[in-house]
This record gives C-alpha cells, structure tokens and sequence, in this order.
C-alpha cells in the first residue's frame, strides 16, 4: 500500500458536508444546537448553573442587568429564572438524546428485519406497528407514565418507546427497494450471505434517512418532554421547560411574565434549530433531491 | 429557414466554476428536413436541444452567447409566457424514456386531450376525438378502445409512439427527438424511426434528431452535425460524413460500431483515431483485420463446462380473494444448451423474451421451477443455498446498468476486495490490494483510482469496475447481462474489446446477453434467438447472420439500422 498515490476522494458524505457547509441558514443551526449541548453538558457536570435551587432576590423580581443571576428575573421562591432555564436545557436535550437513542435501534432494527426477509416477518413487523400506532401517542404516554410511575427515567423510556414507528416505516421501504438493485444482486453473485448484504450493503445507504429522521426525532422528544411535564406527567422535584410553563399559569395574572418568556424563547430556538438542520440535512444527504 | 442556431454558448456554473455545456454551435434546419445531431454523452448535444426548447435550467444554466432564430425570431429574447406559447405549438419534443415522459395516473386519452385544449382550445369531447384520431395516425392498434387504457397497460413502443402523437398533436413545424429509441428493441426501433419520417413527410415538419448512434441517423437525417466535447467537430450532409468524414472523431464514429457484414479483429476506438489533445493518427491496420472466426472446437481444450437440460421457470400469476394460481407466466420454458470453455454464446432477443432471467437462473440467483443445469458434471439447479457459495468463484455476472450495480458507500478498493474476502482468495489484506491493483491494470483503469467512490467515474469506467470485481474471484465463466446495452457506441466498443481481451488472456467462457445483433455477431461464436421463454433458433454466429432458418430471425436481422444514408 506504499506505493499508492493519495488522491483527494469524495464519499457521499463529504459530498453531502460541503453542501451542508454551503447552506449558512444550517450552520447558524448546528452553531446554535452545539451551544445548546455546551450548556446542557456544562449543567450536567455541575459546572453551571447547579445552584439553581438557591435564592439570588425577593419573590418575583423583574429582569434586571444588575446581576446575571437576575438577567430573568426571580420566581415565586426567589431562585434565579435564568439558572432554572439553564438546567431546563439539560433536561430536555438528555431527553431528546437519550428518547432518540432508545428509538432509532428499534426502529433501524425492525424495519430493516422486515425490509430486507418479507414474508411472516415482515407481516409480524407490520402488524406490531400498525396496532401500535393505532393507540394515541399522548395515551400511550400517559400510561407508561402511570405504569413506571413519574421521572425523567419514565420519559425517557415512554419517549423512545412511542417514537419508533415513523423510522421503522420509512427503513422497511427503503429496504425493500435497495434489496433489488443490482449492487445487491451483484453482492449475492460474489457469495455475500444476508448478514453482510444487509449490513455492509443496504444499511449503508439507508443510513443517512436515519441521520434526517433523528434530527427531527430530537425536537419532537423535547416537545413532547414540555408537554408531558406541563400535565404533570413528567419530571418532578427539578426545573424543566414545561414545569416552567406550568407555573406561569398562576403568575400570568399577576403580571409575571419573564418565567414564561424564559422557557418558551429556550424552546423555541432550539426546536427551530432542529428543524431548519433537518430540512438541510435532508436536501444534503437525499441523493433524490441532488441536483443535476 | 425554420431555424437557424448561430454561434449558442451554453454555461453551467457548478462548485468548481463555471463550465461550458455547449460551445459556438450552429445549424440550420429547413422544413422537411432532417438534421441529425451525434455525439457521446456529456458532449452538449441534449443542452443544445434544450436551449431551442427554452428549457435550460437558470440557475445554474446560461445562455452566454448566440441567437436561436426560429422564423426569423430569437428565441432567447423571449419571455417565459411567450416561450410557453412555442412550446408544445411550434416547437415540441420527444424525449427519450417513454416510461417517465408519461404520467402514470392519467389514460392516455386524458393526456393526448390536455394538450389539444391547452394549445388548440378545443371542447373536452372535440380533443377526445381528435386524440382518437391521432392515436390512429401513429398505428396504435385499436385507437377507439386505446385511448382508455393507462400508460403502463402499453408495450413501451406503444407508449413511445404516444408520446409522437402528443408531439404532433398541434402539428408543430419543429420536432426535436432526443434519443427517441434508445430505449427500445431493435424491432420496435424501426418502426418508430419508420413512423418519425412518415409523419415529418406528411407535416413536412423540421425535425432535429439526437443519438449517440451514427448508425441510427444515417437512414433517416440529410445532414449530421457531430459534437465532441461541446464542439461541433464536423457538420456536413449525411452521405459526406458517412463517406468521407474529415475529423478524426467521426471517423472513429463510424468504425466503433460492429456490423454484421464484416469481423475485425478488435473494434476501432476514439484513442486509434485522435490522441488526448485531439491529434489525429493513423489506426494500426492489424486491428481492422477481418477474422474468420473458428467455429470449430477441440474436446481437449474446449470441453463442454455447462450443460443446460429442458430448464423451467415459472412464476405464478396469482388472482382472486385467496390469492390462488391461476396460470403460469413461463419466463424460461424448457432452454437446453451446451457451453464449451473459452467460447462465448450469444443470447439474443427482444426485451420480455426471458434472456436475463435464464442468465439469472444459470447463476442461481433465482431458483428454477424444473430442470438440470450441470456445471461440470454436478447438477446445481437444485443444490441448497448454503452449498452455492463455492460456485460463486467459478461463475459471475456482469450487470447492464453500471450506476446501479455498484455500492455507492463503498470505494472502488472495497468493492474489487469483497469478492476476495468473500471467497477466500489471498491471504492478507496487502496481498489483496495488490490484486486489486493488478485487476485494475488488466481492466484499463489507473490503480491510483481504488481508493474513489464509483460517482466520481464515467460509466464506461464503471463497467471497467464491475468487470474487475467479477474477475478478482478468478471465474471460469462470466454472464454478461446487456453489459454493453447502457454505454455509448464509441465506450461499448472499449469494453468488448476488453471483454475479448481477457477472453484470450484468461481462458475465459461467456454468456453474452444482449439486444443489439451486431454487438452479438461480433463478440458471439453461438447464437441462441430466444423468443417467449424458448430458444426458437440457435446456430453459429455466422449461420444465425447469413442464413436465419426462422422467420423470427430475419425480422430482427432485417431491424437493424444499415447505417447507410438515406439518399443511395
């Protein structure tokens, strides 16, 4: 291998990273979901923002520039809004992470088991999924809630368990076609058993729908975490975005808005980052859309 | 004049500049007349078409430089709402796949009336009508009841000749047709070439043709501009170029197509004719040689290695609430044969007849219904999967179509090294590379290009790749699906010539599987004509070519386009 000259070779996805690198509207996202994940990590290891439960004023202290601990102003127990917004961070993206980590093995599993053998198999898959989807999402959300009782470990478990289908769906037909062309084939002519037809083969080039779906999976997870923690479903005895919200119901009244606003702006950029990366994600990396 | 092209530059901007599609072109086309535009893909000739058309996607499209004239007017002065206006009305368009240029979920009837009240605002039931009539005109049979029917419940050239009767159907004084048969057998080709000039004659439209194939335009164009890289290398009547073509180019052109009247040795390229810059040489005569081939065999040396015996397969057509069988469609029905080594057998036939699923059978690939295939002595038809595997080595395929038989995700070493992992050939992952590097040498590519992703190649490079992949498990016989079929005549020469190349190199037995009867005459020692399922014919190449016993037979031989102009 000495001998070889190195030549500048494009894989699909270095093709598919220039062209993300090209779409500025992208990288202001990716730019701010890697703060967002700075800020998450930083909270979780106890480096910002641990000391959310410690008063910084009075009850219900409007914003101010005079410290950065009140930049949000206080809440009723005088505990600093922006610390709480801090820690809400790590809570909803550890939920999204960890919600979409649980959902795309099963989801990558299945479909492709189905995709790729047909037959029983298949129709088992489908049957599963089809019942499954059937029941409504918040329904069966709720009842995992109740069954493994509340908590951040309950959402993370209901999260990834209800978020499944769409991907499953999306790999099973994608498979399907790519069990037919002709690499396939070429790779049963060679000796290539299923395993490695499947694995080395299909997966590869299916695998990038999963990049596109995950990326929308997350902002959905952090959705449905508010949600749930607004209905009382989720964490409990720790600041989140929806328990947030949810205690801005009573405080709306008395004309206290800078707790609401706190949570929803955090959610909102975050949820529109995801969502502009994954539409980018999508035209880069789906070689249908690739232009000619 | 109907339209005059003079001096069109056509850019694109990509990521690495902005490069020139089409460069200085200009022609003229009077009505009735024909011009035919050749050249090979990527040199400009489909984006000269599109200009006309106003259809150059801006961005990243441009026209930089030149006038369109048509009936004295610029066309490229023009705005959207008044090139929609010549579109369709003056100016149409065949395009090549007449499976994606009409819409699926529409009859045909539908579709043939949007344009008649779109351009010519006739009542729904007047456009019906009129569509029935055009239906008629391009010979479909029973128009009044074909009208109702759904694009896929047509044969592709019926649906091609759909796509003329949309075309003509405001009877425009221009058509373009680009690559109108590419797609289609040689028999159907014929006929829709047959029916293009019978309608130009009846319109005494302007019709401009588009093909890599020289062979194809030389029936049917009075005069051939030929571009070669996004120039117009020559343009002159069509007799001229056929007889006494200037540039080196066309004149490889002309000697890259096989015919079935004289054998060379090898076929002529682009790189006997002109060298990288565009030199002209002098070919080597040697390889112009005509050759008898030797039909004759030798027990030792040409031992009979596959023996097929009365082969079935057929696949269930199911139909009610139970899905129960109903009939059978007989894909394969009763095939025998006998390959002996280092020959090749040709298998030829019009598409449907069943010649890739017996290729795909023979590989076992798919699992025959009844039947002996005995490969050296061992019946394999009915062998379990699990023992296929040390056959894979002896026996390998070759796919038509060379973007989509190569793994996108894997690099060119990759792909050459998985049949060796697979089979156990070399014993280090060095070893191995250096055979891919030495596969890639006997295969003409640059071992350097191992370490690219298959997009970054041309498709005559591609089937280079998949050549080298089937090679590397050291087979003793290779199935060539329509591995030629995809590829433009000046690089399907390239490829048979390596093919053979490696035939005498390594010994090696085909089984070519092809449309196209002067690729089969000049690479196949047998030909078996395979017609519904069953070889209806099969002889030596020569005797199949000058002497059919079925009338099947000389239909396709007579299908073939000459090649020689219109005029004499």
């Amino acid at each position: 291998m000495e001998n070889t000259i190195k030549i500048k070779s494009r894989s699909v996805w270095s093709d598919a990273w220039d062209r993300l690198k090209r779409d500025k509207l992208a990288m202001v996202s990716l730019g701010v979901i890697i703060i967002y994940a700075v800020v998450a990590i930083l909270s979780a290891t106890g480096l910002l923002a641990a000391d959310w439960d410690q008063k910084v004023g009075e009850s219900y202290m409007a914003p101010t520039t005079e410290k950065i601990s009140l930049l949000f102003g206080t809440d009723i127990f005088g505990y600093s809004v922006l610390r709480k917004v801090i820690h809400g961070t790590q809570i909803a993206m550890s939920v999204g992470l960890i919600s979409t980590l649980i959902a795309i093995p099963i989801g990558i599993s299945l479909g492709a088991l189905a995709g790729y053998f047909g037959k029983w198999i298949d129709e088992a898959v489908v049957w599963f999924y089809t019942t499954f989807s059937s029941v409504p999402g918040i329904m069966l959300l709720m009842s995992i809630a109740f069954a493994f009782g509340k908590g951040l470990t309950t959402l993370y478990i209901a999260l990834g368990l209800t978020s499944w289908v769409g991907l499953c769906r999306l790999i099973r037909g994608e498979v399907m076609k790519h069990k037919n062309r002709e690499y396939v084939q070429a790779a049963t002519a060679i000796g290539a058993g299923n395993g490695r037809k499947l694995f080395i083969h299909i997966i590869p080039n299916v695998i990038h729908l999963v990049i596109i779906n995950a990326s929308l999976q997350f902002q959905v997870a952090i959705k449905s975490e508010v949600i749930l923690s607004y209905l009382g479903l989720g964490v409990t005895g720790q600041p989140s975005w929806g328990t947030m919200i949810d205690d801005a119901k009573q405080e709306l009244a008395q004309g206290v808005w800078w707790q609401l606003a706190g949570a929803t702006f955090a959610m909102f950029f975050v949820v529109l980052a995801f969502n502009i990366l994954g539409d980018a994600l999508r035209d880069a990396l789906d070689p249908k859309l690739k232009g000619k | 004049m109907l339209l005059s092209v003079k001096d069109l530059c056509v850019d694109f901007s990509t990521q690495d500049g902005t490069m020139r599609a089409v460069n200085n072109v200009s022609f003229n086309i009077e009505e009735g007349k024909t011009v035919g535009l050749v050249g090979e893909s990527g040199s400009g000739k489909s984006v000269t078409s599109l200009a006309i058309m106003g259809l150059i996607p801006d961005p990243p499209g441009k026209i930089s430089q030149g006038e369109i004239l048509y009936k004295e007017q610029d066309l490229v002065k023009f705005s959207d709402a008044e090139m929609r206006a010549i579109r369709g009305n003056d100016i149409s368009m065949v395009f090549q796949e007449p499976m994606t240029s009409l819409n699926p979920v529409f009859t045909v009837g539908d579709q043939l009336s949007e344009v008649l009240m779109l351009h010519k605002n006739m009542s729904r039931k007047e456009a019906w009508e009129k569509s029935i009539e055009l239906l008629n005109k391009v010979g479909i049979p029973n128009p009044k009841h074909s009208v109702g029917k759904y694009p896929h419940e047509m044969s592709g050239g019926q649906k091609q000749r759909v796509v003329i009767a949309m075309a003509i159907a405001c009877e425009p004084r221009l058509l373009i047709a680009d690559e109108p048969t590419t797609a289609l057998d040689v028999t159907i080709q014929k006929q829709v070439l047959d029916l293009m000039l019978e309608l130009q004659d009846q319109y005494q439209m302007g019709l401009l043709f588009i093909t890599h194939d020289l062979g194809v335009i030389g029936d049917i164009a009075d005069e051939v501009v030929v571009m070669y890289k996004s120039n117009v290398v020559e343009h002159n009547t069509t007799s001229k170029i056929f007889y006494q073509p200037q540039h080196p180019y066309t004149k490889s052109l002309l000697a890259c197509r096989p015919s079935s009247d004289h054998n060379p040795k090898r076929l002529l390229t682009v790189s006997d004719f002109m060298d990288a810059q565009g030199n002209p040489l002098t070919p080597e005569t040697s390889k112009m040689e005509k050759v008898e081939k030797d039909f004759g065999y030798d027990e030792e040396k040409n031992p009979v290695i596959l023996e097929v015996n009365d082969l079935n397969l057929h696949f269930p057509i199911k139909a009610g609430l139970f899905r129960r069988t109903v009939d059978y469609t007989k894909a394969v029905n009763g095939v025998s044969f006998k390959l002996r080594k280092g020959k090749t057998l040709g298998l030829v036939g019009e598409s449907g007849c069943g010649k890739t699923t017996l290729g795909r059978t023979i590989l076992r690939l798919l699992d025959p219904t009844s039947g002996e295939i005995i490969y050296r002595g061992k019946n394999i038809a009915d062998l379990p999967k699990y023992q296929l595997k040390a056959l894979r080595s002896k026996m390998q395929i070759i796919f038509q179509d060379p973007y989509s038989s190569l793994n996108p995700r894997m690099t060119v070493a990759e792909i050459i090294m998985e049949p060796m992992i697979l089979n156990n050939i070399k014993n280090s992952k060095k070893e191995r590379f250096e055979h891919a590097q030495w596969l890639m040498k006997k295969v003409g590519l640059e071992p350097e290009q191992l370490s690219r992703y298959p997009h970054e190649f041309s498709g005559g490079q591609r089937q280079r790749i998949s050549i080298a992949r089937a090679l590397a498990v050291d087979p003793e016989f290779i199935i060539c699906d329509e591995s030629v079929s995809a590829l433009d005549v000046s690089v399907q020469a390239q490829v048979l010539n390596l093919l053979l190349d490696l035939q005498d190199e390594f010994g090696l037995t085909y089984i070519f599987i092809s449309h196209d009867l002067s690729v089969i005459n000049f690479i196949a020692d047998e030909v078996a004509v395979m017609r519904q399922g069953e070889i209806v014919e099969m002889n030596t190449a020569s005797m199949v070519y000058h002497q059919p016993e079925q009338e099947y037979t000389r239909t396709l031989l007579e299908a073939i386009p000459r090649g020689v102009p219109k005029d004499e």
